[in-house]
């Protein structure tokens, strides 16, 4: 244990996701070692962020008003929305440039064991967006877990009896990458969805 | 395949050991609690990434220690190749093969090919079938690595189902689709375990009549409460739909049970000499030679599937069986492998091999 407020610091730290006690005892004599100033602006980024970010009311992607950047943009196709489970996997999808549809943030992937269910997430906003935006496609980009799978079915089950075409990433062999290169592991998976030429 | 070199940090007893085994027969002596067993864990958790004695990865990181260390020297027909594995109290593990970081452990398999025969294997015929369940995936790993994923999905799928049937949530459409995805691996698993079978039976009657010195009709057998009669040999789509129709049918019950009560969790592999169920009706010694002879046959199947030898673990096993069978053991044991045996007593051993000295954290 250390002096209460260096204490304090290492046990917030170590809540935050893949941060253990070891690391976040670095973290914080590294805080406690740089310029006060330098310290003084990870404290307000972590204020500002709180304070002035907000979820879009129409996608729950983050943003600073009442709309993230996205579904402010005109220019997008309005009748493609690609559903993910978090809006960092956003930030992913834009990074391609091959996207020019919208999104929808689901909140996370069907998990009975932590007791997220249909429920818990965002279905039932995304039901709503349906009935007024004219949606044609919904992409599934869940992530490729069982989790993600099962959310993936949740969506096809759910959507697609309302005529709307719904499709699921596909998942594979690494681009550009040598077959010698890939582990078996995917290299099974990828033999196992392959596709007809 | 052959360890050429290991080198264990933290791992169990061994606060720090650099070993270089024969390519042949190591025998690794020493009295019970010097760590022999430690030794040929940490060579199983290589090919297997899991222990072959404890459930939880916890387990084998010293007491003193946050994290365990294997690295190890793998040598194969056409390449070497250096394992390393930190597997920390706190956190994933982390892995590196020739330095290079993996983004999945799981990628290690394959890597290290390994066939372990441990003590309790003796009773491998009359324990629980869960025990048989396991290895039929296990050698389906050690034959087909992709395996793994799909036997950590469908654990994944059935704890699901299971937290959702807990849960008295009664939504339908989320039922139907963890019985979709709990189908899905099934059918996988299931299509695996099958091939294994196929795969390992004619090896399984060759290797018992070498060790039981007689032929006999000696058969793996495999009962599905979802398959009504003999189990048929189809792809996992077909394995999958048939758990899929069963889950189905069976959905009150599951619901009343709180718990995913068919599906190939709950199948039972045996195994029959001649028309007896080998559980029930046969001699403890004749159990035991299926036991041995199945572990043998595992070593061949993966030999010729892969051109390659797996090196083969036998930790304190000799001394648990009667000189007859032990001497018909070391008799049919394959040749041009790597292996390691344990024992308390080398008096007991019959067959001969680079003698090491096991104790106080060293072997020597």
């Amino acid at each position: 244990m250390f002096e209460g407020p260096v204490q304090r610091l290492i046990d917030e730290l170590s809540r935050l996701p893949g941060i253990g006690s070891k690391s976040a005892q670095r973290l914080a004599f590294h805080i406690l070692a740089i310029e006060k100033p330098d310290a003084l602006r990870l404290a307000a980024a972590i204020n500002d962020m709180r304070d002035q970010v907000t979820l879009c009311e129409r996608c729950f992607n983050v943003a600073a008003g009442e709309l993230c950047s996205i579904c402010r943009d005109q220019r997008r196709d309005d009748s493609v929305v690609c559903v993910v489970e978090r809006p960092q996997d956003i930030v992913v999808v834009e990074r391609t440039q091959e996207y020019r549809g919208g999104y929808h943030v689901l909140g996370g992937s069907l998990s009975p064991i932590n007791g997220v269910g249909p429920g818990q997430l965002r279905f039932d906003e995304l039901r709503a967006r349906l009935q007024t935006e004219g949606i044609e496609e919904l992409i599934v980009a869940t992530n490729p877990t069982v989790e993600g799978d099962a959310t993936a079915m949740y969506i096809a089950r759910e959507f697609k009896p309302l005529g709307l075409r719904v499709t699921r990433l596909a998942s594979g062999l690494p681009v550009g990458g040598d077959l010698d290169y890939a582990d078996e592991l995917t290299l099974g998976r990828a033999l196992a969805g392959r596709s007809e030429l | 395949m052959r360890v050429d070199w290991l080198s264990l940090v933290d791992f169990r007893s061994y606060r720090a050991l650099d070993w270089r085994p024969d390519p042949t027969v190591n025998l690794l002596i020493g009295p019970n609690g010097a760590g022999k067993t430690n030794v040929l864990e940490s060579i199983g958790y290589l090919a297997s990434l899991k222990s072959f004695r404890s459930a939880s990865d916890s387990d084998v990181i010293s007491r003193w220690s946050g994290s365990s260390v294997i690295r190890a020297g793998i040598g194969s027909i056409d390449r070497e190749r250096l394992i390393e594995i930190e597997i920390p109290r706190e956190g994933g593990r982390r892995t590196q093969v020739d330095k290079t970081k993996l983004k999945r452990t799981a990628e290690l398999l394959g890597v290290l090919r390994v066939v372990a025969f441990l003590p309790e294997d003796l009773d491998l015929v009359k324990r629980g079938p869960a025990y048989r369940r396991d290895l039929l995936d296990d050698i389906a790993v050690q034959l087909w690595p992709s395996a793994y994923l799909d036997q950590s999905e469908y654990d994944r799928s059935v704890r699901q189902r299971n937290a959702f049937l807990k849960s008295g949530d009664r939504d339908e459409v989320t039922l139907a689709v963890w019985d979709s995805r709990l189908a899905q691996a099934g059918g996988r698993v299931m299509a695996r375990r099958i091939r294994v079978i196929e795969t390992l039976t004619p090896l399984l009657a060759e290797s018992y009549s070498v060790i039981a010195s007689e032929d006999a009709q000696v058969g793996i057998t495999y009962s599905a409460s979802w398959i009504e009669g003999a189990v048929p040999s189809v792809s996992a789509g077909e394995y999958a739909d048939a758990i899929a129709r069963a889950l189905e049918a069976r959905r009150r019950v599951d619901y009343e049970r709180r718990m995913t009560t068919v599906g190939p969790h709950r199948d039972e592999p045996g195994f029959s000499i001649g028309e007896r169920d080998a559980r029930t009706q046969a001699s403890q010694g004749e159990q035991r030679t299926l036991a041995l002879a199945m572990k043998l046959a595992a070593h061949q199947a993966i030999t010729q599937a892969l051109s390659e030898t797996p090196v083969l673990l036998l930790d304190d096993v000799f001394s648990e069986l009667d000189p007859n069978r032990a001497e018909a053991l070391a008799g049919a044991l394959p040749e041009n492998t790597q292996t390691l045996v344990t024992s308390a007593r080398p008096e007991d051993l019959p067959i001969s091999g680079k003698v090491w000295s096991v104790g106080e954290g060293d072997v020597g």
